[in-house]
């Protein structure tokens, strides 16, 4: 009866709206994307720095996240170079966290007595963020939809106490809940436009800038400048003007890596260099917190 | 008796901790058990599902009796602070201690009473600790608590005889109370023994017993096998994580599109079974069906999780199928090139370099191999393109397999494509061994190759560390020679290598990788042996005398007296040498003023000549045996000296007063050991 009415698609937008009025009835903090180029959403300071120090926080918030490599010219179905995450960050970890995630998927439409909803072991590591954790990925019958991690250490500092942090890959979920086999073809709002209308031709633009345009020679010199106003601003105290200058180190990085002029040898050279850097912007932040 | 009875409920404990967790739980258990003298019987039994940790012992009894005793305190010298510490620890009084002496002077003593302690109250009191006492191999904290777990612990429940056991760990308080809902952690139920809970559980789908889980997972695979005329392959491994990553496990039959069974099954099983954590299946004839099973985690009522997996698993496919057909046509000649610009190891070059070393150390062992050199060299050269494929970086683990298809769809020889597949094999101890003589060749000059090269920029393991897997590289090549029976010159493949590098630029210590290796190498065949379970002492004898070049010489003869060291060949041997060595040792001065040989015109009697002949009798045969030497022949004829031995000592006196007819007996008795040394050195075998 009720069941024969055909309920309608759950969008790509509405999937952000419904996660973010349950994550602010939980008590979070909306924010909004952080306004540089990071390549995920725990690179926005409102993760990376508060999880650090004593202060308690809560909040949630969409963040586009770059990932030049993988970029394919918009032809391939499940990969981007730009995309987005949902992300939550709460500190300390509550105890009923798991049930506030899986009432999350319910306001998403999806039911865990339904679904085979598997948390898998898998421990985090961010090299660059001299951060990691351990958690897992969220299967939702068989497919990652998540990221569930209990933070240990963040800017090679010790978390006390624990933050725990829940990623959402909102294209992923998506083509999950609207049975895409294409991340094109999500349906982005209720007037039709899909994902392929909003995003298709940056996917392919980004993907020439960052293959085969990208001034390499400039971009060396300006992750040299960048890294070198970043120490200086750890030198005037100032952490979050640092910590901007230093995602935009990461982010000169990733093109460059892209790009392939980075060799196996010099690419771990480049992660040590930006893991300094936020650990000395860390020591400030917390300083700063006290 | 009673039971007691303890379940650890936390967020989803990864398979291998679990597992972990469970032997660690047991351990630390019996062994409280067995120091508080508390019997129990062998129906001892930890169980655990991702989130729930259980521990159940029956029969346990409700109290022990601890006899009296008398516990001696300080000397009776001792500072009075000692006196008031050893009345305090002992909760006593200063009327109930008494001095007594002993050998070592006088002491208090305190007679301690024998006495009944419920066993209730020492769980009571010990359990926290108990639990403290697990390791894990990696843990974590949570929120703002100090505990170490595997995952956040959430609660505990602890019942001995019917009653909880009440005491705290960390910040949890235990109670007679669970979560009966592991997902949103909800329902408080009381539980007062095991059967109740495990009754609890079972009604609800949920069972706790990992073996019954896994007896239920296969019972339901071979049915659903049987029935479609089918086989899976035999994997404990994923079989077991499967087993600990579900409580209520549904086995679900899934299928793919047959379109992708073109591409190399290698990949189809890898993305199933490590990616996904499914179980493929096959056809009576091996070969790989688009028919899988998912071991959900639920019961599928409305068909949701086939229809997920499915998905899924189409989408991984598409990408590798996307892969596949753009990477197999790239030409892998022509892509050779561009391995210049791939760093193999920074100080070693680029994979461009590494092809040039490997293409020329192989082109050497193909001489002793009697294989073609130029289906080596060619297998040399392509071997590595494959780790610029777009597959290679979604599939890293089928690295060279990935290759030897591209190569075989490029329409080179069969054999230069096995080589290519089995070049990383054997990879371990465990791993499969390439038997074919161009896949030996090629995989024995990558490992020289890098063997050389890491110990030329001086990245050798260390004790602790071994960051790059160089002793499972050597422990490879090991088996590469010893189980293929490959007889080759390893020094001067060493040597040769180290002369490519040379050439190439490289200013290695070339004497100083010789020797390191060399003793590294032989280091690992020790290591080796020891797993095939050769007794330590002729481990050590082995590689006395033999070195490098006789790996497989060392193994075998190793392997034989190994064998034969109870039975008589072995023991005689041994004991003929042994009474021989023992009389050279207490002459210390001969080993350095030795002649070589015993002067016959110097024997006394028949049983120095006799001894003497039979030892050049077997000095004969020893000279005679070229390659093919039989061990277990040697070791017989070894032994066949037992009564010309047996009579020289039954009937002469070494120890004669003439000094040079002395000396001329010690002569001849070494000249026994130094024969003895063909087979190898006994001296360190233990009689």
């Amino acid at each position: 009866m009720v069941s024969k009415i055909k309920k309608k698609t759950l969008t790509f937008q509405d999937t952000i709206f419904n996660l973010q009025k349950y994550w602010s009835k939980k008590g979070c903090v909306i924010l909004q994307p952080y306004d540089l180029e990071v390549g995920a959403g725990t690179f926005h300071p409102a993760t990376t720095l508060r999880s650090l120090g004593p202060k308690p926080w809560k909040t949630a918030y969409v963040q586009p996240s770059r990932r030049p490599t993988d970029g394919r010219y918009g032809d391939n179905p499940n990969r981007l170079q730009h995309y987005y995450q949902f992300q939550v960050l709460i500190k300390p970890s509550p105890k009923e966290i798991k049930k506030m995630y899986l009432n999350s998927l319910s306001s998403i439409g999806i039911n865990h007595e339904e679904h085979d909803i598997r948390f898998v072991e898998d421990d985090w590591e961010s090299p660059t963020l001299g951060a990691a954790g351990l958690g897992w990925e969220v299967w939702c019958d068989g497919m990652e939809v998540t990221q569930f991690t209990y933070f240990q250490q963040m800017a090679g500092v010790e978390c006390k106490p624990v933050s725990v942090e829940i990623t959402y890959g909102l294209e992923r979920l998506c083509m999950f809940i609207q049975n895409k086999k294409s991340v094109f073809d999500l349906i982005w709002n209720d007037e039709g436009i899909t994902y392929k209308d909003v995003f298709h031709q940056s996917e392919k633009e980004f993907s020439a800038y960052n293959f085969e345009y990208a001034n390499t020679d400039n971009l060396f010199k300006i992750f040299e400048m960048l890294e070198e106003e970043t120490k200086l601003l750890v030198e005037k105290k100032i952490s979050l003007p640092a910590y901007d200058q230093c995602l935009k180190c990461s982010h000169v990085f990733n093109i460059l890596d892209a790009r392939g002029v980075i060799s196996v040898a010099q690419r771990a050279e480049y992660i040590a260099r930006i893991r300094e850097l936020t650990k000395l912007i860390g020591k400030v932040w917390i300083e700063s917190q006290s | 008796m009673s039971e007691l009875f303890v379940e650890l409920f936390s967020e989803e404990i990864p398979a291998r901790l679990q597992i972990n967790a469970r032997n660690e739980l047991t351990k630390n258990i019996k062994n409280f058990f067995i120091d508080n003298q508390i019997k129990f019987n062998e129906n001892f039994n930890v169980y655990s599902t991702p989130n729930r940790l259980v521990l159940h012992v029956d029969k346990i009894p409700n109290e022990i009796k601890l006899s009296s005793e008398e516990i001696k305190g300080p000397n009776v010298n001792a500072p009075e602070k000692a006196l008031e510490g050893f009345i305090r620890s002992n909760n006593t009084t200063l009327e109930k201690i008494f001095k007594k002496s002993t050998e070592k002077g006088e002491f208090y003593f305190f007679n301690k009473e024998s006495q009944k302690i419920k066993v209730s109250d020492l769980l009571e009191k010990n359990l926290s600790e108990i639990l403290k006492k697990i390791t894990w191999n990696k843990s974590m904290k949570w929120a703002n608590y100090d505990l170490y777990w595997g995952r956040p612990l959430k609660s505990i429940l602890a019942i001995f005889n019917k009653k909880p056991l009440n005491f705290d760990f960390n910040h949890i308080n235990s109670s007679n109370k669970t979560f009966i809902d592991k997902s949103l952690e909800e329902g408080m139920k009381i539980f007062n023994d095991f059967h109740s809970y495990l009754k609890f559980f079972k009604q609800k789908g949920i069972l706790i017993d990992q073996d019954l889980r896994k007896k239920i997972i296969q019972n339901k695979i071979n049915e659903i096998i049987n029935k479609k005329n089918l086989k899976i392959e035999q994997n404990d491994r994923l079989i077991d994580e499967i087993v600990n990553i579900v409580e209520k496990p549904a086995v679900i039959v899934c299928d793919f599109d047959k379109k992708f069974l073109n591409i190399p099954s290698e990949i189809l099983i890898t993305t199933m079974q490590s990616h996904q954590k499914y179980l493929p299946t096959f056809d009576k004839k091996n070969n790989l069906t688009n028919n899988f099973f998912v071991v959900s985690d639920i019961k599928d009522t409305k068909g949701f999780v086939k229809l997920g997996n499915e998905r899924v698993i189409e989408a991984r496919l598409s990408d590798a199928e996307f892969f596949w057909e753009k990477n197999k046509t790239q030409n892998l000649v022509k892509q050779v090139d561009k391995l210049k610009n791939i760093n193999y190891f920074k100080g070693l070059g680029s994979y461009f370099d590494k092809i040039q070393r490997m293409r020329k150390l192989s082109s050497l062992i193909s001489d002793d191999f009697l294989i073609s050199k130029d289906k080596i060299e060619i297998a040399s050269s392509i071997c590595k393109v494959d780790l610029m494929s777009d597959l290679v970086g979604e599939f890293p683990e089928l690295q060279g397999i990935v290759g030897g298809h591209f190569a075989r769809f490029q329409g080179f020889d069969k054999e230069v494509c096995l080589a290519v597949s089995e070049q990383y094999l054997p990879n371990g101890m465990e791993s499969k061994l390439p038997k074919k003589m161009y896949s030996v060749a090629l995989s024995l000059s990558d490992k020289i190759d890098s063997l050389v090269g890491f110990f030329g920029i001086n990245l050798k393991p260390t004790s602790s560390k071994d960051p790059f897997a160089i002793r499972r590289m050597a422990i490879s090549l090991v088996r590469l020679i010893v189980e293929n029976e490959i007889k080759i010159k390893l020094k001067d493949l060493i040597v040769y290598t180290c002369s490519i590098y040379r050439d190439q630029g490289y200013e290695f210590d070339i004497k100083k990788i010789q020797n390191e290796l060399s003793d590294f190498i032989i280091e690992r065949l020790k290591n080796y042996l020891k797993e095939k379970k050769i007794r330590q002492d002729i481990i050590e004898s082995s590689t006395f005398l033999l070195g490098l070049d006789d790996i497989l010489k060392a193994y075998k003869k190793s392997l034989c007296l190994n064998k034969n060291i109870k039975k008589e060949i072995g023991f005689e041997t041994i004991a003929a040498y042994k009474r021989s060595s023992n009389i050279l040792n207490t002459e210390e001065k001969m080993s350095t003023e030795s002649l070589g040989f015993a002067d016959p015109g110097l024997f006394k009697n028949d049983y120095e000549k006799k001894l003497y002949k039979k030892i050049n009798d077997i000095r004969k045969y020893f000279l005679s045996i070229g390659k093919d030497e039989n061990y277990e022949e040697s070791l017989k004829i070894l032994s066949s000296i037992k009564n010309e031995v047996n009579d020289f000592f039954d009937n002469v006196i070494v120890n004669d007063e003439d000094i040079i007819i002395k000396k001329n007996r010690l002569e001849l008795l070494n000249m026994l050991c130094k024969t003895f040394d063909n087979y190898f050195n006994f001296s360190k075998i233990e009689a």
